[in-house]
Parts: C-alpha cells; structure tokens; sequence
C-alpha cells in the first residue's frame, strides 16, 4: 500500500477509524452519556462513508439548469439518505437519553458499575 | 375493490390509527377499546384477501408512485410475505385482545394510550420490514421498529425494565449501525438500493470484490445477529423480554424477532444470492452459531428460576433452529426455517400469554412456586403445555412438525451429526419446561384443596390465549396449511446466482 493510495482513500480510513473509536467508547465506557456519545460517533463514521461513496472528484451540485456548462455531477442519492440517516440518529439519541434521565431518577447515578452495585445490594435484600 | 393496493392499505391504516390514538381526549375505555379491535379487524381482513389473491395469481412487484424499479420504492409481495403478514395481524389482534386487561396491572392508566400508539407504530414498521424490496427502506422500517419495540418495555415503571430497555437500546443501536454499514459497502459496489437489482450486478461483478461483499454480509449479519439475538449477540434478550409488560413480551418474542429474522432471510438470499453466500463462506459460519445457540440457550434456560427469564432465553434457542434452518441453504432447509418462524411464533406467545395469566393472578414468576397451580387455572396451564409439548416437539403440535421438517432438511443437506444437535435440544427444552407442568398438575400444595377451579382471570384473556394455542394445534396437525404455501415461495425466494 503505497502513502498515495492512503491519500487517496483518507475518508474511507477516516470512516473505518471513527467507526472503531464509536465502538470502542461504547464497549469500554461504563458512563452511560459516554456510551451514546459513542453510538453517534460511530453514526457520524457511517454518514461520512455514504457521503464519499457519491463524491466525485471535481464534481458539482445536480442541480438541474444551474451549473452552466458543468457535466461533472456528484451523486446525490447518498446525501439524500444520509438526511434520513441523521433524522434516525437523531430520535437515538434523543430517546436514549429520555432514558437515561429516567435511570438517573431511579439511581441517581449514570455510571453503570455504580447502578451494578446498587442493584446487588437490592437484590440480595 | 382492488386488492393490488393492500399491502399499502394495511400500512396506511396502521400508521394512520396510530397517529390518532395520542388525539383522544376521554379516558381509555369500552369504545377505544372496540375501534381498536376493528382496525385490527380490518388490517387482518385485508391481509386475508391479499394472501389469497397471490396464493391465486401470482407474486407482484407494487411500485409506489408508479416510479419504476431503480427510481423509487418497491414492494415485493410473495406467498410468503403476505402469509407472514396474516400471522403478524392475527397474533397481534389476539395478543392486543388479551393485553387490554392484563395492562391495566402492568402500567399505569394515563400511559395505555401511548402504548396502543407504539405497538400500532411497530406493527406498522414490522409489516413494512416484511414487504418492502428496498435496503435503505428496510433500514428506515428496521429502525422505527426498534425505537418502537425499546418502548414497548420501557413503558412499564419498574426499575429492572430501565436498565434492560437501556441495554437494549444500547445493543439495538450499535446493530442499526453495523448493517448501515454494510448497506454503505454493497451501496457501493452495486450502485443500487433496490433488492432485485442489487442481485442482478452482484451476480455479475462479485468475483471483482469477494472482500467487499464478504465484509458487508459480515457487518449486516452481525447487525441483524444483534437483533434477532442468536447466541453471543444475545445478552440484550433476557432482561429485556423478561422485564417487559407480558403483551410486549408475546409481541417482542414472537413476532418483532421474526422481521429480523426474515430480513436476514431476504439478505442472504433475494440481495446477496444463494450461490455467493456459499461460496463466500457465510453460512459455515451461520451453522455454528446456530448450534451455539441451540445447545447454550438451553443450558442458560435450564438455570434460570423466574418463568419469564426461562421462556426469554428458550426463545434464544429457537431462534437457532430458524437459523440452522437458514444456512442449510437448501430449498427444505429454508422451507423448514419459514415453518418454524410461523409455528415459533404461535407456541411462544401462547407461553408468554398463560405465564403472564399466570402473573397476572398469583403474581408468582419463580417456577417453583407453582405446585397445583393447574387445579387452580386448568386453562391457562392447558395452554402453557401445549406451548411446552410444541417446543419439546410432541406429535399434534406445531413444535413437532418444524423439528421434522428441520430433520428432514438437515439429512438432505448431509450434515446427519447436526440431527444429534436437534435431538440434544429437545432433550434440554423437555428437561426445563416439563417441570413446569408436572409440578402444576401433579404436586398438590398444602394451603389449598386440590379442586378443580375455573380460571379467575378475565374472559378477554381466557379466549385469545387458547387461540393462540388453538392455532398453534391447527398447524401441527394441518402443517400443509402453511407448508403448501411456504413451498409455493421458497423457489421464487432462493436466488440462484448466475453465471456461475
């Protein structure tokens, strides 16, 4: 693999790299805010994927009429899904953290080793 | 009338009924409760005629807008995505008919609403799942669906069911992302988001990037794995079937895991091909999970004390039959796994539905205190064994039919040693379910006389419990019903690659 190849495809490893970190924070991460700042790292990742699979080097906006003489058009059917893609994360996160509001509630804490212990001590009560 | 549009009527319908339900401004009641019924009615009614008309035609492709295939959204609809569409209405009909009393223990009175309006929105997202021909609207589908089935379970205000909702979510979310993933890498090699298509350019262009597409199917079956629970992926499953209100529980386990499982079945052999899934080497892989899954979920569900806990991860288990079913990658063996979807779906709800009666009258979830509980509910525990003979696979229930299909399937494809594994499955599902029902009907509990009772739960649940097992009875001793109809669409289903 030569340094230019790497140049090249700098967003795809870029995808794949913060892809990793997401699912690393998720793994590893016993903070619960930490583990969805996590997912949506790794959603971030995905839309960046999508969004350079319909780049084309040089390209403009498709739309029609507007570009001149221009004929280099980007790929516009990714960016319309990853439109969607955000509006998905989005309603994630905002429910995960409804729910987290709810466990802190309930424990007072948003550290999952924390809420283990309590319900250790509950269940052997 | 013209039945062409149903699939899209029975979506509207739901979608639209949802939306009204948070409008309502008296308190839930008698009238709700009959409207709610009748759309349901209708839905299943529509379903019927739509099964009908393409056990009589033939399967269609219903294009939306009257854009054409590579443009807009399509809908398949085959023998047997409308059969699963009926099975979907109908249990959920009954399951809803049951959950009206049951709920009113389970969540509080100002929240039943907003739990009509989840479970309208997730049927609506799972036969949308089931039909649709379309990666990226399978995704959108797959993932209101899984917001929906979160809240399902989060609804009910318990402590334990906040951290099982959450872990769930947590587990769900990072399944969404991974097949998203992997719908970006065959996005990018085909060029296509419509089903067929993708099969048509991968059929041509794959041996150009075996990696590409070994990696997508490696990122979308571990997505759909997550989902659909098999048995490393599966820790979410437990907690949160078990700790979900007993309607959500049938609902969760019966049929929202099948629309997972489905869309497995549709990416392994309508997108990627059956042909190039062997050859790429997925579904050796699939095989081994699944028998992990038989033989594990059994063990776990042997240590498990609390009832629901047992039935949650016994699901585990069975959800491993339908993959071995799956990565057979025969016609029977396929046929087989389609069957036990349907039959699975029916014996689990017909066991969540009596231990939840169960629950609902004792308040008693750990299995040992149930000595003589058969005097006291003789219906409810002949439902609960007729779902434990259906999973051990005793002759007349629809548990046995699958397990004989499965054999059968599993002997053609050669594998005879993976039959030991069936057999050793069912030895295990006897060992933890018959203990149930032998201390319910045979051990006598000194507080109370052994006399016949009638049920002391509400007739609503009486009746669609014994339904479900009624239907369950229905296909082990008519198993054709569904078996002429599964075989009618597994050729049509199975694409074989081409040009190979």
């Amino acid at each position: 693999m030569s340094f230019r190849m790497i140049i090249d495809n700098i967003n795809y490893i870029g995808a794949m790299i913060l892809f990793v970190i997401g699912l690393y924070t998720v793994l590893t991460h016993a903070n619960l805010i930490k583990k969805i700042i996590g997912i949506n790292i790794m959603e971030t990742a995905i839309f960046l994927f999508f969004v350079s699979i319909g780049y084309v080097r040089g390209g403009v906006a498709p739309i029609l009429g507007a570009s001149g003489t221009e004929t280099l058009f980007v790929n516009p059917l990714p960016a319309a899904m990853i439109l969607t893609g955000i509006v998905v994360a989005v309603s994630i996160t905002a429910f995960s953290l409804s729910i987290v509001i709810k466990i802190y509630d309930a424990y007072g804490t948003v550290d999952l080793d924390e809420i283990m212990k309590i319900r250790s001590v509950e269940a052997d009560e | 009338m013209n039945s062409l549009n149903f699939p899209v009527y029975i979506l509207m319908l739901l979608l639209a009924f949802a939306v009204i339900i948070p409008l309502q401004r008296k308190p839930f009641g008698k009238k709700f409760q009959i409207a709610m019924v009748s759309v349901l009615g209708g839905a299943l009614f529509m379903a019927l005629l739509e099964l009908i008309k393409v056990l009589t035609d033939a399967p269609y492709s219903y294009t939306f807008g009257s854009y054409e295939a590579g443009i807009g959204i399509e809908f398949l609809v085959d023998e047997f995505s409308a059969l699963m569409t009926f099975v979907v209405l109908l249990l959920a009909t009954l399951v809803i008919i049951y959950s009206i009393k049951d709920l009113e223990h389970e969540i509080e009175p100002h929240r039943m609403y907003s739990y009509y309006t989840l479970v309208f929105l997730a049927l609506f997202a799972m036969i949308g799942m089931i039909f649709t021909n379309d990666i990226f609207n399978l995704y959108v589908f797959m993932e209101v669906l899984s917001l929906t089935s979160v809240a399902i379970i989060a609804i009910k205000k318990k402590k334990d069911t906040l951290m099982a909702s959450m872990k769930y979510m947590m587990m769900g979310a990072i399944g969404s992302v991974t097949i998203l993933m992997g719908f970006a890498l065959i996005y990018m090699v085909t060029g296509h988001l419509n089903m067929t298509l993708i099969f048509q350019e991968i059929s041509q262009v794959w041996e150009l990037y075996p990696r590409n597409i070994l990696l997508a199917m490696g990122f979308i079956l571990t997505g759909f794995g997550i989902k659909a629970a098999i048995f490393p992926l599966h820790n979410w499953l437990p907690d949160a079937h078990s700790s979900a209100p007993t309607p959500s529980s049938a609902l969760l386990s019966g049929l929202v895991v099948k629309a997972y499982v489905f869309s497995i079945a549709k990416m392994m052999y309508r997108v990627v091909g059956k042909d190039i899934s062997v050859n790429i080497g997925i579904t050796g892989y699939i095989i081994v999970f699944a028998v992990m899954s038989m033989i594990m979920g059994s063990v776990f569900a042997l240590t498990q004390r609390d009832m629901k806990r047992r039935l949650a991860y016994s699901s585990v288990a069975q959800i491993g039959y339908i993959f071995l079913g799956l990565a057979l990658a025969t016609e029977l063996g396929f046929s087989a796994a389609l069957f036990h979807v349907i039959s699975h779906a029916f014996m689990k709800s017909a066991l969540f539905l009596s231990a939840g009666s169960i629950i609902y009258l004792t308040g008693k979830r750990d299995v040992k205190g149930l000595d003589g509980i058969g005097y006291e509910m003789p219906i409810t525990m002949t439902v609960f064994s007729i779902g434990v003979l259906g999973m051990i696979g005793i002759p007349g229930t629809s548990g046995f039919m699958s397990k004989w299909f499965l054999g059968l399937a599993v002997l053609d494809a050669g594998h005879p040693e993976l039959l030991l594994v069936i057999l050793l499955s069912s030895f295990l599902n006897a060992l933890y379910y018959l203990p149930i029902v032998i201390s319910a009907f045979l051990r006598e509990r000194p507080e109370t006389p052994l006399e016949m009772q009638r049920d002391r739960i509400p007739m609503t649940m009486k009746v669609s419990m014994v339904l479900v097992a009624a239907g369950s009875l229905v296909i082990g001793l008519f198993p054709h019903l569904v078996m002429d109809i599964i075989e009618q669409a597994v050729p049509t289903f199975i694409n074989l690659g081409m040009g190979l």
